[in-house]
């Protein structure tokens, strides 16, 4: 049985234990993905960045993480940081297990882009050059 | 005057300080059904645009998401109204977008989601 589906945590991410979170014996495929910050956005050149979640954003992220395994039938986890993240590191991680590859591939891409439309969370960028932005305004 | 005159007197007015005060209840009941306070919490490009993190806005009961948009764009304009005119609300913990949704006790003011 599942121990959770969804994370928001101020750490940085625990990749095996999100893996493990989805692992089963009849699963033949898993797909991870991971969401990593990168340094340019927009053509200019990005330091660092942080993540802000509302208090109840684990609720949301779990709910949709949970309507995608309905769709989809199969075993999802996803995590997601917060606070000051440095380029490189994962500030989202999802895992998909599944019988076969195909629908573990297109779980992952659904849940992925359903995390990013529906939970909320915000992000402010640090460019080069001491500007801070939030983004998506 | 005798002493009973005094006491019809005394009477008439102790009648009419509670009609009063009736009145003044009655004012306050119908002040409370026509308006409420509604607590409103601002998130991350939100709480920039207000420079603070929560405050209590006095609205019409009934009032509307659409008319609590337009009351933080008078109070906080262009910042403010950047991040209403493509964000959300999060009402009784349900985001909503329909700005024809009525306000409750307490709404956040959600910029656009930027997570991923």
């Amino acid at each position: 049985m599942q121990q959770w589906t969804a994370l928001i945590t101020a750490e940085p991410i625990d990749e095996a234990a999100v893996r493990r979170a989805v692992e089963a014996p009849e699963s033949g495929a898993l797909v991870l993905f991971c969401g990593v910050v990168r340094n340019h956005d927009g053509g200019r050149n990005v330091l660092s960045l942080d993540y802000r979640a509302h208090p109840d954003a684990q609720d949301i992220m779990a709910e949709t993480v949970r309507g995608v395994m309905e769709s989809s039938g199969l075993t999802i986890a996803a995590a997601h940081r917060v606070g000051e993240l440095a380029i490189g590191d994962i500030a989202l991680y999802a895992a998909v297990a599944a019988a076969h590859r195909k629908e573990a591939f297109d779980a992952c891409a659904e849940v992925v882009e359903q995390i990013k439309l529906t939970v909320p969370i915000w992000k402010r960028q640090h460019y080069v050059g001491g500007i801070s932005e939030w983004v998506g305004l | 005057m005798s002493s009973s005159d005094a006491a019809v007197v005394e009477k008439a007015a102790a009648e009419k300080t509670a009609a009063e005060k009736a009145a003044v209840g009655k004012a306050v009941v119908e002040k409370t059904a026509v308006e409420m306070n509604v607590h409103v919490r601002y998130f991350a490009a939100a709480a920039d645009a207000a420079g603070s993190e929560d405050e209590m806005i006095l609205m019409n009961a009934g009032s509307t998401l659409g008319e609590l948009k337009a009351e933080l764009t008078r109070r906080y304009g262009p910042d403010m109204e950047q991040v209403v005119r493509t964000g959300s609300f999060l009402v009784d913990k349900v985001v909503r977008r329909d700005l024809d949704w009525p306000v409750s006790s307490q709404v956040d003011v959600l910029p656009p989601f930027a997570g991923g």
